[in-house]
C-alpha cells in the first residue's frame, strides 16, 4: 500500500503540493504541518521554509522592495509562531530578509558610490574578499571559501577554485567568506579584525558601504559572467538596475540557500580528515545524517572506533537504524525521494561501531578521544540545542577533558540568545519515557520528556559548519554575517 | 477547493505506476454522539464545540483526521447544527489551506448513531473505505499501519468489513470508563489477522462481572485473546459494506453493542468479519463524559497527546507558550505579583488573576477575571468567566460568561452552565447542574425561571433537570432501544469530577447503560428491564413484521429484519415465535376482512413464508417437538380471540403442514398436549381441526421417511 505511506503529510507532500497550490494556501499548509510536527527537525524545516519563501517571492508582483520585505516578514512571523522551537525556520526567514536587503542596497550602491567597493572586487580571486555587509571587517583570514555555491550548476570558468566560481560573486554578498583557514580555528584573527571592524564600521549599514557592484550585471544574461570580466565592468559603467530586477536576484539568492541546504553535509564532511585521526575512539550521539556523513568521509581514509550513544527514548530507533543501514528508518516520506546509495552503514566501511546506552556515557568517556555531536540549532552565544542527552555527554567530556566537536550547518545558526531556556526546549510525549498503560502512575506522576538539551558554550570546543571550523566564541561573527540586525526580532 | 483537488491529483501522479488510482480517504465525524452526557452544557452549545484545554473538541478530531491523511470529511451533526456549521465554516478547516478537499456538514434528525449511519447510506456519499470517529476524539495515533493492514486484509477477503483501532492500557486508567468495560475476544491465530470474535461490555452491576463467550468460539478457535484492558475510542476503519450492514439492521443503535455485537453474532449468517488493530503507543481517548473530559484535559496538559498540547496552538488565534511545570500561558495574561500559579494550568489570553490567588491544575479560558484570594483547584473555567474575590472553586466546570460571586464556594463536581450567576457568599453543592436554559423537544433551548434556592438571591439560573427522563415513557414504545440508550445517559453526568482519582470508588447505583441494547441482554436475568424489553421486542417485531407483510416485502428481507431485532434485544426464541404468530395471524384476518375466503387468505398470508416460519423452530430433528407444539399453541391461543378462529385454524394447520413448517409429530404432540385443551375456549377453537389431525395421524407412518429426508434438506 504505497499510497498509505505517500499520503502521510510531511515534507514530501508539502513540496509536492507547493507547486500547485496558491501561495497563501501553502503558507497555511506549512503552518499546520509545523504545528502538527509533521515537519520537524532542522533540515526539513529549513527546506520547507526556503521553498515556501521562494514561492512567496516569485509570486510577489509589486516593485516596491519594502513591501516585499514586509511580506516576507509577515510570512516569517506566521511560520515562527507556528513552531517557535524550530529555529531553522526563523533562521531561513532572516536570511532571506537579509538577502533582500542586500540586493536592494546593492542596487543603490551601483548608482551611488561604486568606488567604495572597488578594492574588494579588484582583488585577485584567490585572496579573501571583503564581507559584504560588514565592510569594516576585512576577512583576510578567509583563504578559500567552502561556500556551497560551486555546486549551483553554474559553469565554473576561469576560477582557480571551484568555490570561487562566478556564482559566488552573486551571493557572497550575503554569505561572506569569513572562514578561518581549515586548520587553524583561529579566534584571534577574526577577533582582531572584528575589533578593527568595529571602529571602521558605520553606525548603520549605509548604501555606500555595501559592495554590491558585481551583482547587477548578471541580471541580463543568466549564465553568469565570469568574474574577471566583471571586474572590468563593475566599477565604472554598470547600468542602473531595472527596478524589478531585484526580484530575480533575490530568487537566485534563495535558490542558493537551497543549494546550501542540499550540500551542507558534504561540505561539513570535507573537514572530517582534519579532525578524525587514525585509531581514535569517537563518541557520537543520536541519528544525525550530518555526523554519519562526516564519519563516513573520515572512514574512507582512516580506521577508528565509534561509540554510538543511543539517545533513548526519542531517537533510539533511528539511531539503531542508522547503525545498521546508515540512514534513519523513520521520516519515510521525507527521505523517500532521495533513495540512493549514499547511505551506507559505517560498518560497511570497516569501522567498529559500538552502541552504548545513554547511562554509560560517563563511564566510557575516559577512553574517548573525541566527542562529535550533531545539533538541533546553535545559538549566537555559542551554546546549542541538541538531542536530549547531549548536555550529559558534554559535561562528561568536560570532566575528562575530551574535546567536543559540534557539526552544524550555518542554517542552524540562530541569532537568538538563550534567555529563556524553557521556551526553547521542546517537550515531547512522556509516553516514551513511561508507558501510558500504567494508569496509576500516569495519574499521580508528572513526567517530562524534553526533546532537546541546552548545552552552554563553554562545554563546546569547536564548531564545524559548512564554512569551516569555528570556536564557539566566534559564532557571533557568522551570525552577524548572515543576519541583519533589524531582522533579529521578526 | 479547486487547488486542493489538484493537490490530490498531484499525489496520485507521484504514486508508483502499478498502483491503481485510489479514491480519496473519507471520514465521518459523529459530532453529536446522541448522548446527553454533557448536559447541561449541551443544551445551548453542541458538544463538539465544548472546549478542552481551551480548544474546541472538534479541532482535535479534525486534526487527527488530517494527520491520517483523510481528504474528505463529513461532519454529522445532531443538535445545534447551525452553530457547528458557522464554527467550522469560519475555521481553518474550511479555508483554502485546509488539508481536506471536502468538508461537509450533514444535519439529520437522527437520534442515534444507527440512524445516522442509515441516513448516510441513503445519501450514498461513502464509496470508499472510510474512517468513523466521534467528534470528541483526542488522538495522535498514526493510522497508516492500521489502514495498510485494513486494505491488505480487504484485498484478500472482501468480507473483512471493519478494523477497529484500539489502544492498549492497563487495568485502571483515567481515560477509561469506570463502570463499563468493553471486553474483546480475539482470535490469536496468525491467519485470522486479529479477528474479533466476540464483544461484550462488563459493568459494575451485580451480574455484570461476567462475560459469556459462545461455546462455539471456544471450540472452534485454537487460541484466544480475551482482553479487557483496551481503550476503545471508537476509531473504526470501515468499508462501505459497514453502512449497508447498518441499513440492513434497522434496530442497531450503537456502534459497539449494537453493530459490532450484531455482526459478530451474525457471522454464521453473513460471514462478515471485523478485525482489531491494537496500538501500543501514542494517545487515544474520547472526552465522552465529564469524567473523561477531566482525564483527557489532564493528559493533553501533561503532553501525553503530544503534539496535541496547548502550546501547539491548534487555532490560529492562540499563542500558548509552555513554561516550567506544564504551565501554559497565552500572551496578554495579567498575573498579580502575589498570585501563585501551580503546575498543570492553562491560562487564556486576557485573563487577569488577582492578588494572593492560588491556582493549580486548572484550565482557565480567555478574558476571565479571577479576583483576589481565590482558590482554584482542578477547575475548568471557560471563557469570559468572572470569579469574584475570595471564591473557592474545586473540581468544577464553569462555562462561558458565568459569574461566581464573592466568597462563593463551589464544591467538587458542580457544573455551572453558560451565563449562570451565583450570588455572593453562596455555596454550590457538588450535585449542582446549574443552567439558565432548558432544552425543548425540538432542540431549541428556552430560558427557564431563576431558582433562588439553587443560585442564591441575586443569582441567575436553576437546577437542570434532564427532560429525557419523562420523555422516556412517552416514546418508549416507538423506539424502545434508542430510548433505553438515552434514558440512562443523563445519570452518567452525575458521575462527578471528584470521583476521579479514586478508581475504587465505584458507585453501583449509577447504572451506566450507554450500552443500550446489549445491556438488556446482559442483565436480562436479574434486571427489571427484561420484561420491558421483551414487551418492546414483541411490539416492535409484530409491528414491523405486519408492516412488511402488508407491503409485500421479500421474505428474506423480513427474515433479516426480524433477526436483527432479535439480536439486538437478545429476545428468546419463544418471544420471536410469539411475535411471528401474532403478526401472521393478524395478517390472515386482515386479508379475510378484504373479502377473501379463508383458504385464500391463509395461502396469501403464509404462502411464501415457509422458511421464515421454519426458522422460528429448532426441533425438526428432535423427538420432542417442543417448539412446534409451542408454535401451534400460540396460533391456537391467538385464534381464540379472532372471529371465526375455529374456521381459520384448520386451514392454517393444513397450510403449515403443506409447507412442512410443522411436522406430523408436531401436530400430534400439540394435539395431545394438555395445554391445547386446557379450557373451553381452547377446545372450542380446535374442534374443526380434529379431522385434519386425524388424517395426519393415519398417514403418519407412510410419510415418516420422506419427512426425515426433507427436513435434512432444510437444514
Amino acid at each position: 500500500m504505497a499510497r498509505t505511506v505517500s499520503m502521510t503529510p510531511g515534507l514530501a507532500s508539502f513540496l509536492r503540493s507547493l507547486k500547485n497550490d496558491p501561495v497563501e494556501a501553502s503558507i497555511e499548509h506549512l503552518i499546520s504541518l509545523l504545528k502538527r510536527r509533521q515537519i520537524h527537525n532542522s533540515r526539513p524545516c529549513a527546506i520547507a521554509t526556503t521553498q515556501l519563501l521562494l514561492q512567496v517571492v516569485a509570486e510577489f508582483k509589486g516593485k516596491d522592495s519594502d513591501i516585499l520585505i514586509s511580506r516576507v516578514r509577515h510570512v516569517g512571523q506566521k511560520l515562527i509562531t507556528a513552531q517557535p522551537r524550530e529555529m531553522a525556520v526563523g533562521n531561513i526567514v532572516r536570511r532571506v530578509l537579509a538577502l533582500i536587503r542586500e540586493v536592494i542596497e546593492g542596487d543603490e550602491v551601483t548608482e551611488g558610490s561604486p568606488i567604495s567597493e572597488s578594492p574588494s572586487s579588484i582583488q585577485p580571486l584567490s585572496t579573501p574578499r571583503e564581507p559584504s555587509h560588514h565592510p569594516g571587517l576585512p576577512s583576510s583570514i578567509s583563504t578559500s571559501s567552502p561556500l556551497d555555491h560551486s555546486g549551483a550548476g553554474h559553469p565554473i570558468d576561469s576560477s582557480p577554485h571551484p568555490s570561487e566560481s562566478s556564482s559566488e560573486a552573486i551571493s557572497s554578498v550575503h554569505r561572506p567568506v569569513l572562514t578561518a583557514s581549515h586548520t587553524s580555528y583561529s579566534t584571534a584573527a577574526p577577533l582582531a579584525t572584528s575589533l578593527f571592524g568595529l571602529f571602521s564600521r558605520p553606525e548603520t549599514p549605509s548604501p555606500a558601504s555595501t559592495p554590491r557592484g558585481f551583482q547587477s550585471p548578471r541580471h541580463g544574461d543568466n549564465p553568469p559572467v565570469p568574474i574577471h570580466q566583471l571586474k572590468g565592468l563593475t566599477i565604472t559603467d554598470l547600468p542602473k538596475p531595472v527596478p524589478d530586477d531585484f526580484k530575480a536576484d533575490v530568487l537566485d539568492g534563495i535558490r542558493e540557500i537551497l543549494d546550501e541546504l542540499d550540500q551542507v553535509d558534504d561540505q561539513i564532511a570535507s573537514y572530517a580528515l582534519d579532525h578524525i585521526h587514525s585509531n581514535e575512539i569517537i563518541l557520537t550521539h543520536s541519528s544525525s545524517t550530518t555526523v554519519q556523513k562526516f564519519l563516513l568521509t573520515a572512514a574512507k581514509k582512516r580506521k577508528f572506533t565509534v561509540l554510538h550513544v543511543e539517545s533513548f527514548p526519542n531517537d533510539h530507533k533511528n539511531t539503531r537504524a542508522t547503525m545498521v543501514t546508515g540512514r534513519k528508518n523513520q521520516g519515510q516520506a521525507e527521505e523517500e525521494e532521495d533513495v540512493d546509495d549514499r547511505f551506507s552503514p559505517l560498518t560497511a566501511a570497516g569501522i567498529t561501531v559500538v552502541l552504548i546506552p545513554d547511562s554509560a556515557v560517563f563511564a566510557i568517556m575516559s577512553r574517548v578521544n573525541k566527542v562529535i555531536l550533531a545539533t538541533h540549532s546553535v545559538l549566537a552565544n555559542g551554546g546549542l540545542l541538541a538531542a536530549a542527552g547531549a548536555h550529559a555527554i558534554t559535561k562528561a567530556a568536560k570532566m575528562h577533558q575530551t574535546p567536543v566537536v559540534v557539526l552544524s550547518g550555518v542554517y542552524k545558526l540562530s541569532p537568538v540568545y538563550a534567555l529563556d531556556l524553557d521556551e526553547l526546549i521542546e517537550y515531547g510525549d512522556p509516553g516514551k519515557v513511561v508507558n501510558y498503560d500504567d494508569g496509576e502512575f500516569v495519574e499521580n506522576v508528572d513526567v517530562v520528556n524534553p526533546l532537546y538539551d541546552h548545552v552552554p558554550p563553554d562545554l563546546v570546543d569547536i564548531y564545524i559548519t559548512n564554512l569551516g571550523p569555528h570556536a564557539p566564541s566566534y559564532l557571533y561573527r557568522i551570525v552577524q554575517d548572515h543576519y541583519r540586525k533589524e531582522d533579529i526580532t521578526i | 477547493m479547486g487547488p486542493k483537488a489538484k493537490k490530490g491529483g498531484g499525489n496520485e501522479k507521484s504514486k508508483s505506476a502499478e498502483e491503481e488510482r485510489e479514491d480519496p480517504l473519507q471520514a465521518v465525524v459523529l459530532a453529536d454522539a446522541f448522548e446527553t452526557r454533557f448536559q447541561p452544557f449541551t443544551v445551548e452549545r453542541p458538544r463538539c464545540l465544548i472546549t478542552l484545554a481551551n480548544t474546541p473538541l472538534i479541532h482535535y478530531t479534525l486534526e487527527f483526521l488530517a494527520n491520517a491523511g483523510v481528504e474528505e470529511v463529513y461532519v454529522y451533526c445532531g443538535s445545534h447544527k447551525e452553530q457547528v456549521e458557522d464554527y467550522i465554516n469560519t475555521s481553518k478547516w474550511n479555508s483554502t489551506s485546509s488539508p481536506f478537499s471536502k468538508l461537509e456538514i450533514i444535519r439529520s434528525t437522527s437520534r442515534s448513531v444507527g440512524d445516522a449511519m442509515r441516513d448516510l447510506d441513503k445519501r450514498n456519499i461513502l464509496v470508499n473505505d472510510f474512517i468513523i470517529v466521534y467528534g470528541d476524539l483526542v488522538s495522535n495515533v498514526p493510522l497508516e499501519a492500521a489502514l495498510a493492514e485494513h486494505r491488505a486484509r480487504r484485498a484478500k477477503d472482501p468480507s473483512a468489513i471493519m478494523t477497529m483501532v484500539l489502544r492498549e492500557a492497563g487495568r485502571h486508567h483515567r481515560t477509561k470508563a469506570i463502570r463499563r468495560k468493553p471486553v474483546f475476544v480475539m482470535d490469536r491465530n496468525e491467519s485470522s489477522s486479529n479477528r474479533c470474535l466476540h464483544y461484550e461490555e462488563m459493568h459494575s452491576l451485580p451480574g455484570g462481572r461476567y462475560t459469556s463467550i459462545d461455546e462455539e468460539i471456544l471450540t472452534s478457535t485454537a487460541s484466544l485473546d480475551i482482553r479487557g484492558d483496551l481503550i476503545d475510542c471508537g476509531i473504526d476503519i470501515c468499508t462501505p459494506d459497514v453502512i449497508a450492514q447498518w441499513s440492513d439492521n434497522f434496530d442497531w443503535e450503537v456502534p459497539r453493542s449494537g453493530f459490532l455485537y450484531g455482526v459478530l453474532k451474525d457471522y454464521e449468517l453473513n460471514g462478515k468479519t471485523i478485525h482489531v488493530h491494537i496500538v501500543e503507543d501514542h494517545y487515544a481517548a474520547r472526552a465522552q463524559n465529564i469524567r473523561s473530559y477531566d482525564a483527557v484535559s489532564k493528559d493533553v496538559i501533561s503532553r501525553w497527546a503530544y503534539p496535541l498540547s496547548p502550546d501547539s496552538n491548534l487555532l490560529h488565534t492562540q499563542s500558548y507558550k509552555l513554561q516550567k511545570g506544564n504551565v501554559y500561558k497565552e500572551d496578554g495574561v495579567i498575573l498579580s505579583r502575589s498570585c501563585i500559579i501551580n503546575g498543570g494550568t492553562v491560562l487564556g489570553q486576557g485573563t487577569s488573576v488577582g492578588d494572593r490567588t492560588r491556582i493549580s491544575k486548572c484550565v482557565i479560558g480567555r478574558r476571565c477575571q479571577i479576583g483576589r484570594d481565590v482558590q482554584l483547584e482542578g477547575a475548568y473555567i471557560w471563557d469570559d468567566t468572572v470569579i469574584a474575590d475570595g471564591a473557592d472553586v474545586r473540581q468544577a466546570i464553569i462555562a462561558n460568561e458565568a459569574v461566581v460571586g464573592k466568597n462563593c464556594k463551589v464544591e467538587p463536581g458542580a457544573l455551572i452552565s453558560y451565563g449562570v450567576r451565583i450570588a455572593d457568599g453562596f455555596t454550590v453543592p457538588g450535585t449542582a447542574r446549574l443552567t439558565r436554559y432548558r432544552s425543548e423537544d425540538d432542540g431549541n433551548p428556552i430560558k427557564g425561571e431563576t431558582d433562588p434556592a439553587a443560585v442564591g438571591d441575586t443569582g441567575e439560573g436553576f437546577q437542570f433537570i434532564d427532560p429525557d427522563a419523562d420523555e422516556e415513557e412517552v416514546e418508549a414504545d416507538t423506539s424502545g432501544l434508542g430510548k433505553l440508550a438515552h434514558m440512562n445517559l443523563s445519570t452518567d453526568s452525575i458521575s462527578t469530577l471528584d470521583s476521579e482519582g479514586d478508581l475504587s470508588d465505584e458507585e453501583p447505583r449509577h447504572h451506566d447503560r450507554d450500552a443500550g441494547g446489549s445491556m438488556v441482554s446482559l442483565v436480562s436475568d436479574d434486571s427489571s428491564m427484561a420484561p420491558q424489553s421483551a414487551a418492546d421486542f414483541h411490539h416492535d417485531a409484530t409491528a414491523s413484521l405486519l408492516d412488511s407483510l402488508q407491503k409485500g416485502d421479500q421474505p428474506e428481507n423480513i427474515a433479516l429484519e426480524l433477526n436483527g431485532l432479535r439480536m439486538a434485544t437478545n429476545a428468546s426464541e419463544s418471544q420471536v415465535r410469539k411475535s411471528v404468530v401474532a403478526a401472521f395471524m393478524k395478517r390472515v384476518s386482515q386479508v379475510m376482512e378484504d373479502g377473501a375466503t379463508v383458504q385464500q387468505s391463509v395461502e396469501t398470508a403464509l404462502g411464501n413464508f415457509g422458511d421464515l416460519l421454519k426458522r422460528t423452530m429448532f426441533d425438526q430433528n428432535l423427538e420432542e417437538k417442543n417448539d412446534q407444539v409451542d408454535f401451534m399453541l400460540l396460533i391456537q391461543a391467538d385464534m381464540v380471540h379472532r372471529s371465526k378462529g375455529d374456521t381459520i385454524l384448520p386451514f392454517v394447520a393444513r397450510q403449515l403442514h403443506a409447507m412442512e413448517v410443522v411436522e406430523e409429530e408436531g401436530f400430534e404432540q400439540w394435539w395431545n398436549d394438555p395445554r391445547s385443551s386446557k379450557d373451553a375456549a381452547m377446545v372450542q377453537v380446535r374442534m374443526k381441526t380434529e379431522p385434519f389431525v386425524d388424517y395426519l395421524l393415519q398417514s403418519d407412518d407412510e410419510s415418516d421417511e420422506d419427512e426425515d429426508e426433507e427436513s435434512e434438506e432444510d437444514e
